[in-house]
């Protein structure tokens, strides 16, 4: 990470009026719109202090941060005040060697797409590099393909909202989310002081982080009280006694700093990496199929579900041609599916876990010779086509119904359980679903037992059914042990599911974590907590 | 209904390397593909032998190439598609062929594949090449008829329906065997293979012939039996000097008719 250095009193960059065309920046991908005054575009670290001390002296009350606006729980979404949005800030400062490890450095607004794009042609624009750097790249250079694991749908999402809201994606059942790849973090905090903060470095004593910034002021940051669930988790502060300094600010909402430099661990390609779409006749076969996966075929990076009622969305949208219509036709006894993907360090490996893949599915009762094989680039293309195609199709029937209704959305759902509660979180979803008469359907990462169950309202009166249902869904999921959000995020719309997975007194120590940073409340207002929790001490 | 369908690698990259001696592309064992047109070719025989079967009768689908060791690998994968036999012929002196060599070496891989095709499938064209003349020339070879570009083989009885797409016209022809159909790349988009062929293809051997095994006149092959010499082989230099034409139709189309009186005086 580079070094502070004795800054000379940076000009702030121009804050312009929202109204001046960047009414665009008042929402996300989902789809929640908010309201700000002002926005800034700062392109340095230097920028960003400038901008809140200006923001500051003008009394502004609220600054949220933006990347690539990609979310789906509204984090980027302003709640007044100032929109600070860091796209300009795009490039690749760094590359470091240790030992026979990679880091790249980055800062926040660096696409995940041109990030990826950069590793494997191992090409950057190297200019303010260090020697070091330098060297590094070199060797990087010399060292075979090298990735960054985390891989959201959303390709263009930036690094910085990625650990905003400790992003996931299918092959997080290797890799894990975000977080365990952060390996150091340059903050700006809300009053303008820096952290630099490196993996390692700074741990709490029990439940409180000490912090000193570059400028020396100590900050004791209490760490909230809750316990975390053993699940996948994007809900809230990371909480732990002794935890690292740099888990508290990664999937912290935007609430506790500006983060302006983020080192990534990188980790060596596999060799051979496979797909295999396995069908099955019964959602009870593709369960059992998955439980019998996960421990026999260690192999496996991603394994990813697409009910009986998503494949339907998607053969109907295939019918009427498109994009789509170059997919494989799956034929109707084809009812459910379990995507596998497999990586090893040879195809020898990669094949005998297919085998395995094979055996696990006749002990399900279902036959491998329904199953798509994704090898060769051309396959595995149509495979990734195939898993973005369920959730845009989805996308299409409700923008369909929302013709008639501008108040119908989706609504979908991102919670997790722990292992061995599978089967448990999927019959509360099926049971309820079908009380309530609600249409839906289910996709996502079932390998870590975390589904995107999605309710397509046909009415308003279904919306409002399917809202209530989420509700009740974070009492119970939490109540098994899960997490109310897996990856998205808590943003603004899922900040009332807190409660029933950290309870009152829970939230209230999360905002207190905050207060001790950013005492008026200023950053990512409206994320994570009511109003009420930010003025004082008490709930 | 016995098909063969001729496969063609090619490089997986637009980047190759050219010979500076023979000016042919050096085919040196980097990621190469099957040629789209001949997966599309692939699929529809594939699917020819799938309507054969559903109907009680014979259906069997045999794959050659020519091609350097590397290509195995390929053709393997052309049997976890569906593909019951394949051969690769593979020798140092096919090295070089033109599109003459190509299918003199090509007859003699569908001679020992199969005795009395039904039909010979091809792409139409190869993406590296550009020549679409291997599917007429095997049928000149063979004595066989032809129907090149087919966007559509559909089986009717005994014989098969071919579609061809012309600029604002379709013609449909019906085929009896044997005879030699070139596809083009849209007519059928390849299947994935399943756990069960990718498993069983692995543990196929793919048999590899050389031009000794095939009994083949070394004359007729690689180099010494290709007429074509390539002389040079060159990138084209990218020019552009577009010029914007305005004004009503009629003024465009006047200043276009000068423009071309300049170009091609």
């Amino acid at each position: 990470m580079a070094q502070p250095q004795a800054r000379a009193a940076a000009r702030a960059p121009e804050l312009f009026p929202v109204d001046d065309g960047y009414t665009g920046n008042l929402r996300d991908e989902s789809r929640t719109t908010g309201f700000a005054v002002t926005i800034s575009f700062p392109t340095s670290e230097d920028d960003v202090r400038a901008v809140l001390a200006q923001l500051r002296e003008q009394g502004c009350t609220a600054v949220t941060v933006q990347g690539a606006r990609t979310g789906l729980a509204a984090g980027a979404v302003p709640f007044g005040g100032s929109v600070m949005d860091l796209s300009r800030m795009k490039r690749v400062t760094g590359l470091r060697q240790e030992g026979e490890r990679f880091f790249v450095t980055v800062q926040p607004g660096v696409v995940l797409q041109d990030l990826r794009n950069a590793l494997r042609q191992k090409r950057f624009a190297t200019t303010g590099w260090s020697d070091e750097s330098l060297a590094a790249l070199a060797a990087f250079r010399e060292a075979g393909p090298w990735f960054f694991p985390t891989d959201p749908t959303e390709t263009s999402a930036t690094i910085g909202g990625m650990v905003a809201c400790n992003a996931s994606g299918a092959r997080s059942f290797r890799y894990g989310p975000v977080r365990p790849h952060v390996q150091a973090l340059r903050v700006v905090l809300a009053d303008g002081e820096t952290l630099a903060l490196s993996r390692g470095d700074v741990a709490a004593e029990g439940r409180v982080l000490t912090l000193v910034t570059e400028q020396g002021t100590t900050r004791t940051v209490p760490v909230p009280t809750y316990t975390m669930p053993h699940a996948k988790n994007a809900s809230g502060y990371h909480a732990a006694p002794d935890m690292d300094a740099v888990d508290l600010f990664v999937g912290s909402d935007g609430t506790l700093g500006v983060v302006t430099e983020v080192e990534l661990e990188l980790l060596p390609s596999p060799a051979v990496t496979w797909g295999v779409n396995c069908f099955f006749g019964t959602e009870a076969e593709a369960l059992a199929f998955v439980e019998d996966v996960r421990p026999s075929v260690p192999e496996a990076v991603a394994v990813e579900y697409f009910d009986a009622d998503a494949l339907d969305v998607l053969r109907a949208q295939r019918a009427t041609g498109g994009a789509f219509a170059t997919l494989p036709v799956i034929p109707e006894d084809w009812r459910f599916c379990v995507y596998v993907e497999l990586a090893g360090p040879g195809e020898e490996a990669v094949a005998d876990a297919l085998g395995r893949v094979a055996d696990a599915m006749v002990a399900a009762g279902s036959t491998p010779a329904r199953t798509w094989v994704g090898r060769t680039d051309v396959d595995r293309e149509c495979q990734r086509l195939f898993r973005h195609a369920v959730p845009e199709s989805v996308n299409m029937l409700v923008d369909e119904r929302r013709r008639t209704d501008r108040a119908i959305t989706k609504l979908g759902s991102d919670m997790s359980v722990p292992n061995g509660r599978l089967l448990d979180v999927m019959g509360l979803y099926r049971r309820t679903l079908a009380e309530e008469g609600l249409q839906s359907a289910v996709w996502g990462h079932i390998g870590d037992n975390h589904l995107h169950v999605n309710v397509l309202p046909r009415t308003i009166e279904d919306y409002r059914r399917g809202k209530a249902l989420f509700e009740r869904w974070a009492e119970e999921v939490s109540a098994m042990g899960g997490a109310v959000s897996a990856e998205h995020g808590v943003g603004k719309l899922k900040r009332a599911f807190l409660i029933p997975m950290y309870g009152q007194e829970g939230v209230a120590s999360m905002a207190a974590t905050k207060r001790a940073l950013d005492p008026d409340g200023l950053l990512g207002r409206g994320n994570l907590f009511d109003e009420a929790l930010l003025g004082s001490e008490e709930v | 209904m016995r098909l063969v369908v001729c496969l063609k690698a090619v490089p997986a990259s637009t980047e190759v390397a050219m010979d500076p001696v023979t000016h042919t592309i050096v085919r040196d064992g980097g990621d190469a593909v099957w040629n789209p047109y001949d997966t599309a070719a692939l699929e529809v025989a594939l699917r020819l032998k799938d309507e054969a079967r559903a109907a009680g009768q014979e259906g069997w689908v045999g794959v050659v190439s020519m091609g350097i060791p590397a290509t195995a690998s390929l053709l393997e994968d052309a049997l976890s598609r569906g593909a019951d036999e394949a051969l690769l012929l593979s020798d140092r002196a096919f090295a070089g062929s033109d599109t003459i060599a190509t299918c003199y070496a090509l007859t003699l891989g569908i001679g020992r594949l199969c005795a009395e095709p039904d039909l010979i499938l091809c792409g139409k064209m190869a993406v590296d090449g550009d020549t679409a003349q291997i599917g007429p020339m095997l049928a000149a070879a063979l004595r066989l008829p032809v129907v090149t570009g087919a966007t559509t083989v559909e089986r009717h009885g005994a014989a098969v329906d071919v579609e061809q797409v012309f600029d604002g016209a379709r013609r449909r022809l019906c085929m009896h065997g044997p005879g030699v159909v070139t596809v083009d790349k849209d007519a059928a988009t390849l299947r994935m293979p399943s756990i069960e062929g990718v498993l069983a293809a692995r543990r196929t051997s793919v048999p590899v012939a050389t031009a000794a095994d095939l009994g083949a006149d070394l004359d007729r092959c690689g180099l010494a039996g290709s007429p074509t010499q390539v002389v040079s082989c060159f990138v084209p230099e990218r020019a552009s000097d577009a010029v914007a034409i305005e004004g009503t139709p009629a003024e465009q189309a006047a200043t276009l008719a000068y423009l071309m009186g300049e170009v091609l005086a």
